[in-house]
């Protein structure tokens, strides 16, 4: 009997401990992010569905991510600056930098520092999971309410591979990327994120990428994927149309485009470490092999190249000139704070020529804010 | 949370569970010595390799000891241990002295088995116990497990032969004394490396005594070097102690009870109590084996003095071969000098303050002396450190301060936290005979420190003392 009481006041005790650990974490949230103490606490309050799709909720906080009024990752607008707005997903958006280190950030500050005053503001209207179709969407919109200059497009190009698998499918479920939808649980324990997090750490690389092979080839065989060795032409064919359109678009409302190529952790030829993180891409993107994304890489770069050469639009080589490696990556093409720095400063290295023309008419008392660029930049 | 922690939660539990059924001590042995490697080849095969030629070979040393005590052989003994110990960490950092070449790149690329510092000590120590013709008759199994047990192997506390020896040899049972002990010194462990890391990383990023130390110090006034330096000793008294009660509790939940390390040390009214309270298993190897030794060679007062700088600026280079770490040494040897002579000339001219008013003054002159030479201890260059210290002895510089306020803020309020939560402890003693905590709460506060040691502690980084 006496065994029995002290068997139930340990699980009792484990119960406690438990239950604890899940206070504690949200009370962490709470200090941390001002996050609220009940209820779920996810990266979906960031987003508010439209028309369009999801949208960055105004004045949305998440951890370290906040939005302005307008529903954009940073400052609020101001007044009589030249604006530049960044387009892209969640390489753009910023995942894994400090806050207030993601590129456009770091541009903003790098740009400002070269005009000697506040001249610039990077407006970063990217968000994780944003694709060009959407962007061209939502051009109308972001024009107006933020009167930009120049538009510095740095597109995803993952979203093609699944666009692919959507065509294929034609299911519901599928027709979305997996991390985009999220089932909502009755009970959603803060605690469980941190302990996936601290393991995620912890395990060695080579445990944690055998579990993500043994997982990819699960869904492979669960959702019937036929596997690709790459991506095909016709894709790559949108990829090119959608480009096109939103320069159009943004040409349309007076929007200076600037394209960039897609950067990633891969040296080129593969180092060792790069096996990694390219395990990593294959589990997102199971119907598409390793080699496959190498190609896609270069393919579509060479796609954005192209367009830049055909539409007259400047180019900034962020491919060619971003050095690679984890020191700069944090996964595949995420950025570090490190490597947001260094694309901040090949992205201010390429503006700055463009925009000296446009200091010099702001200097010579024409109005920046909302103005259109007649600089003559799409005959370049 | 590194690999390593990791697996050490996922093999302590499995090692526990498989330990008290075995009804030998020989298969106990066996079970912790194999524990103890699997734990310690985490941190690199090749250090394992090297721990165990260095365990056969002192072991070996030891049974040629035992047979005939003879100065020669302990010598032997002696200089094959410090030669193993400065080719992995004094060499590398000797090897800029050397000319540009292919060679002195390959000395500076020796990586530091983890620990070796403190089981080369063990090592030393059994050999200077056989010489002393202390009875210690270990097994080759016992040997090897007192060189790798596995709460001891990396930082500490350094144990010697005669305190474990007897503990191998028993036949524990799982005691629910042991497990309380145990799990209540692993919790004030986790929240000590929690305060320690807050202290080094700041309320704010770059804002910590680290950040601030790593940074520029050059326009610190006296005010902000008294805060680094007092915020310091508190960061690593917090790092190492903590580290010291985890493995502490984590050695009780198996029934063993190692060597303490640290006893409040910073309620020291003298230098010479701080060094039997800090870092007690070093400090008092230093003592039996160095110190006392080198003493007994001459009479001289002199010769006591220089023996002591002499022992301590060996105890500096413990940590590392490097020019600070000897000049902290040599500040900590001469703390001690002054302080045997000022007790000297109190007894010579009857000096005698009431207690009242001595006790306080000595702990102020005692606490401020110490803090002040962690300058040494944590400083980038011996530059950095006498521009600081020039800093803290400039009185015309004691009106401002250029650190953020949250630092000062933040450093007052663990020390003082601290120094409240032992005058606290005393209160609870003294008129309710302890506190007891019922099971649930218990439950409750350990679920506390293991989210303050798990998700908030950094990487392996974590312990300072790893480093050495």
């Amino acid at each position: 009997m006496k065994r029995l009481a002290i068997l139930c006041r340990l699980c009792l005790g484990l119960v406690i401990f438990v239950l604890v650990l899940e206070v504690c974490a949200r009370i962490d949230d709470v200090v941390s992010y001002d996050a609220p103490f009940w209820g779920s606490y996810n990266d979906e309050i960031l987003l508010r569905q439209d028309s369009i799709g999801k949208w960055g909720r105004p004045g949305a906080r998440y951890a370290k991510w906040q939005l302005n009024s307008l529903g954009y990752r940073g400052p609020e607008l101001r007044p009589g600056s030249i604006r530049i707005v960044t387009v892209g997903a969640s390489e753009t958006f910023g995942l894994y930098e400090a806050p207030g280190q993601e590129y456009p950030r770091q541009l903003e500050r790098g740009l400002n520092s070269w005009s000697g005053k506040d001249t610039f503001q990077i407006v970063n209207v990217a968000f994780a999971g944003e694709t060009l179709p959407t962007s061209i969407l939502r051009v109308p919109e972001i024009v107006e309410e933020i009167h930009p200059s120049y538009a510095l497009i740095y597109p995803d190009l993952s979203s093609y591979i699944w666009m692919s698998v959507k065509t294929e499918t034609h299911t519901a479920s599928e027709s979305s990327a997996p991390n985009a939808s999220r089932t909502r649980a009755t009970f959603d324990s803060r605690l469980a994120g941190r302990v996936g997090n601290v393991l995620k750490q912890a395990l060695p690389s080579a445990v944690q990428n055998a579990l993500r092979r043994v997982s990819m080839r699960r869904e492979i065989a669960s959702r019937h994927y036929v596997v690709l060795e790459r991506l095909p032409e016709d894709r790559v064919g949108r990829f090119r149309q959608d480009l096109r359109t939103l320069i159009a678009a943004l040409r349309a409302h007076g929007v200076e485009p600037v394209l960039v190529t897609h950067a990633t952790v891969f040296s080129k030829p593969l180092a060792k470490s790069d096996h990694v993180p390219l395990t990593t891409w294959r589990k997102i993107y199971p119907m598409l092999k390793e080699e496959g994304f190498l190609d896609m890489e270069q393919r579509m770069n060479d796609v954005i190249r192209q367009t830049a050469a055909d539409e007259h639009v400047p180019l900034i080589d962020a491919d060619r000139q971003m050095p690679h490696g984890p020191k700069y990556f944090a996964d595949m093409v995420h950025f570090t704070t490190v490597g947001a720095g260094i694309m901040a400063s090949i992205l201010a290295d390429g503006l700055e020529p463009l925009l000296n023309s446009q200091l010099q008419k702001t200097a010579d008392g024409q109005p920046a804010d909302g103005e259109r660029p007649t600089t003559g930049l799409s005959q370049q | 949370m590194s690999s390593q922690a990791l697996l050490y939660i996922i093999v302590l539990p499995v090692a526990w569970l498989l330990l008290w059924p075995l009804k030998s001590t020989r298969s106990r042995q066996a079970l912790l010595l194999v524990t103890s490697y699997a734990l310690y080849a985490s941190w690199g095969l090749k250090f394992l390799g090297l721990l165990i030629c260095s365990s056969v070979l002192n072991y070996g040393l030891g049974i040629s000891l035992r047979r005939k005590q003879s100065v020669a052989r302990l010598w032997l003994g002696i200089v094959l241990n410090v030669a193993l110990l400065g080719t992995f960490k004094y060499l590398p950092a000797m090897a800029h002295l050397l000319p540009h070449s292919s060679l002195s790149t390959s000395f500076a690329n020796i990586a530091l088995p983890a620990g070796i510092s403190f089981w080369t000590f063990q090592a030393l120590s059994y050999l200077f116990d056989l010489y002393r013709e202390e009875e210690l008759d270990p097994s080759l199994l016992e040997f090897l497990l007192y060189m790798a047990f596995w709460p001891t192997v990396l930082s500490g506390p350094i144990c010697r032969l005669s305190s474990l020896l007897p503990q191998f040899r028993e036949i524990l049972k799982p005691a629910a004394e042991n497990i309380r002990h145990g799990f209540d010194r692993i919790c004030i462990g986790l929240f000590m490396t929690a305060l320690g890391q807050l202290l080094g990383g700041g309320l704010h990023a770059g804002q910590g005594i680290d950040g601030i130390f790593d940074g520029s110090t050059r326009g610190l006034t006296g005010p902000d070097v008294w805060c680094l330096a007092i915020g310091y000793g508190f960061e690593l008294f917090f790092n190492f102690a903590g580290y010291t009660h985890i493995v502490i509790g984590a050695a009780y939940l198996f029934g063993f009870r190692l060597d303490e390390n640290f006893d409040r040390p910073y309620l020291s009214t003298t230098p010479s109590e701080f060094w039997t309270r800090w870092h007690m298993s070093l400090s008092f190897w230093i003592r039996d084996y160095l110190f006392l030794p080198l003493v007994m060679l001459r009479r001289e007062a002199w010769w006591r003095s220089l023996a002591l700088v002499v022992s301590m600026v060996v105890f500096g280079l413990w940590h590392k071969g490097a020019l600070l770490f000897a000049l902290w040494g040599l500040y900590q040897g001469i703390l001690l000098v002054l302080h045997r002579q000022w007790r000297q000339l109190q007894r010579r001219y009857e000096w005698q303050l009431p207690q009242a008013i001595m006790g306080p003054l000595s702990w102020i002159v005692t606490f401020g002396a110490i803090c002040l030479g962690w300058v040494f201890f944590r400083a980038r260059s011996v530059t950095q450190a006498f521009t600081m210290l020039r800093a803290a002895a400039d009185l015309n510089k004691y009106a401002s301060r250029t650190l953020p306020a949250n630092l000062f803020l933040l450093v007052a309020a663990l020390v003082l936290g601290y120094f409240g939560t032992i005058g606290s402890q005393r209160l609870l003693r003294k008129y309710s005979g302890g506190l007891t905590v019922p099971l649930e709460v218990r439950f409750a506060l350990y679920s506390v420190a293991v989210y303050v040691g798990v998700f908030h502690m950094a990487q392996t980084q974590a312990f300072i003392y790893f480093q050495f």
